[in-house]
């Protein structure tokens, strides 16, 4: 879904600093989210990812600085922000339908409707024939889906999504990811997707933000203006990729 | 999609392994005995013991109860005590492990408490509840429920910090936290309670009944030895250690059930 600048800007982080003590961690991060986009942040290992990420879902408090959804300070009680881990989050105790049921029931969604959006939600991913499946029943890349589609069931303000994909093959990873664009496309949704893999980053996000070394900030914001589904060997794309490469390098 | 249970094929020799070595137990300490090894006053024989088991179903000769009035004594007050460990120390093991102010509450006297063998409580009990069943409920009661504390507060404290923050993200109130993720996570240890506490109960039953009583497993374990017959106190002992067994294997059985998706 290309972006046009009359879109508003749904989310807003001003000036987020987070510091330990002594180590400032976060500096002074400030960008925009606008509704419906899929922004990609990358950067060099130990530049303090998590931190982030735990910053903006308020996880973690910010030492300084706003993060607001809709001109509104954050809230995981009245915004719905949904956070994708790394490592995979399902309830063993669930099946696969009540895993992705998890977040509404949450949200006081009610039951007809909670199964109604989870069926349609897995239908999408392919869920649908392991919904009554338990967790340790489905591959680790059906782990990861079941998160997503919680993630995406909420109808989401932010969904943020921590290296979703690290963890997988590089086949089953482009699988995953043309996966995420259906879906965010198809339900438009706000994205926010941290990772260290810049060819990752480049084939999925409509702008792919850099960060720096610690302590971090935005150390340049690169437009990817490619039509999907993306060619990874277009000579388009490898200038795109090698300019980020180029901007994340620490070596 | 269904699963398929797969069947693995057991290799002979371990299927009759467990029958060959209670086979081999029961021989031995048939011969030992028969061959006067050790004499007959000291240890009765299997076969005695059987013959005795027998005779106690209907006599109640030389202490005073049939062997179903002394197991059903037993019964009831260790089952009174397990119960009662359970409903009191499940919830408490389980806040414990999640609300601060719970622990900060009763972490301390618990710590106390716990290293202090159940029957040392036996004089204090006898002060307290007399002779009684109470008594001995109370003395069970303390020895099952250490156990129930630890393990449920344990396995809330090993609820992943993942499925937490996750609960977190989507606005999760700390009751919905316990209630959805700690409880069902520390399901396993729960049910690990549920056996541990067993056998504290079980065991300390013996020591509840060298409190003045007048039937019971365990009283019929002392007379034994007061009245000088090898046999019956053999027989009070296999009793407590049969019985034992046949519980935990029951509550095994449930625990699989219940916990099927669980386990991986």
């Amino acid at each position: 879904m290309p972006t046009d600048s009359q879109t508003r800007a749904k989310i807003v982080v001003n000036n987020l600093t987070k510091r330990f003590g002594d180590l400032t961690v976060l500096d002074g991060i400030n960008f925009t989210i606008k509704e419906g986009e899929l922004l990609a942040i990358v950067g060099p290992t130990g530049c303090g990812k998590t931190t982030f990420l735990n910053c903006i879902s308020k996880l973690m408090p910010a030492t300084e600085g706003d993060i607001l959804i809709d001109g509104e300070e954050a809230n995981p009680k009245k915004h719905n922000i949904s956070y994708v881990f790394q490592e995979p989050t399902c309830l063993p105790w669930r099946t696969v339908r009540e895993n992705v049921a998890y977040g509404m029931e949450i949200k006081g969604v009610p039951r007809e409707e909670r199964i109604e959006r989870a069926d349609r939600i897995m239908e999408l991913v392919g869920l649908k024939s392991c919904a009554d499946l338990y967790p340790n029943q489905v591959s680790a890349s059906m782990m990861q889906r079941i998160a997503v589609s919680r993630a995406f069931a909420v109808n989401p303000d932010l969904l943020l999504m921590d290296e979703p994909y690290g963890q997988l093959d590089v086949k089953l990873r482009f699988y995953l990811e043309d996966e995420l664009v259906k879906i965010w496309q198809k339900l438009n949704a706000t994205v926010l997707f941290v990772t260290h893999n810049v060819e990752e980053a480049v084939y999925i996000a409509e702008r792919v933000l850099i960060l720096s070394n610690k302590p971090t900030h935005i150390k340049a914001e690169i437009p990817i203006n490619l039509p999907r589904p993306r060619d990874t060997i277009s000579p388009e794309f490898v200038e795109l990729r090698k300019q980020v490469t180029e901007l994340i390098r620490w070596w | 999609m269904a699963y398929k249970e797969v069947v693995v094929k057991k290799p002979l020799l371990l299927i009759i392994l467990p029958y060959a070595s209670l086979i081999l137990f029961f021989g031995l300490w048939q011969a030992v005995v028969q061959f006067g090894i050790i004499p007959n006053t000291l240890l009765a024989s299997p076969s005695q013991v059987l013959t005795t088991f027998i005779d106690k179903l209907t006599n109640a000769n030389p202490d005073g109860a049939t062997m179903g009035a002394h197991a059903w004594t037993s019964i009831q007050e260790a089952f009174l005590g397990y119960l009662l460990s359970l409903v009191i120390g499940i919830p408490l093991g389980l806040a414990m492990g999640w609300f601060n102010i719970a622990e900060g509450l009763f972490r301390p006297i618990f710590e106390l408490i716990r290293p202090i063998p159940p029957i040392a409580w036996i004089p204090l009990t006898v002060f307290w509840f007399g002779i009684g069943l109470a008594g001995k409920v109370f003395i069970i009661w303390i020895a099952g429920i250490v156990p129930c504390v630890i393990n449920s507060y344990v396995g809330v404290r090993m609820t992943s910090p993942v499925l937490i923050q996750m609960a977190r993200t989507y606005g999760a109130s700390s009751w919905q936290i316990f209630t959805q993720l700690c409880i069902p996570s520390a399901l396993p240890m729960v049910f690990g309670a549920l056996q541990l506490a067993l056998a504290y109960c079980w065991t300390n039953l013996v020591a509840a009944e060298l409190l003045a009583a007048d039937s019971g497993l365990g009283f019929l374990i002392t007379m034994g030895g007061r009245l000088g017959r090898p046999d019956i106190i053999v027989l009070g002992m296999i009793c407590v250690g049969i019985s034992g067994a046949i519980i935990g294997f029951v509550i095994d059985q449930v625990e699989k059930k219940l916990l099927a998706g669980i386990r991986r």
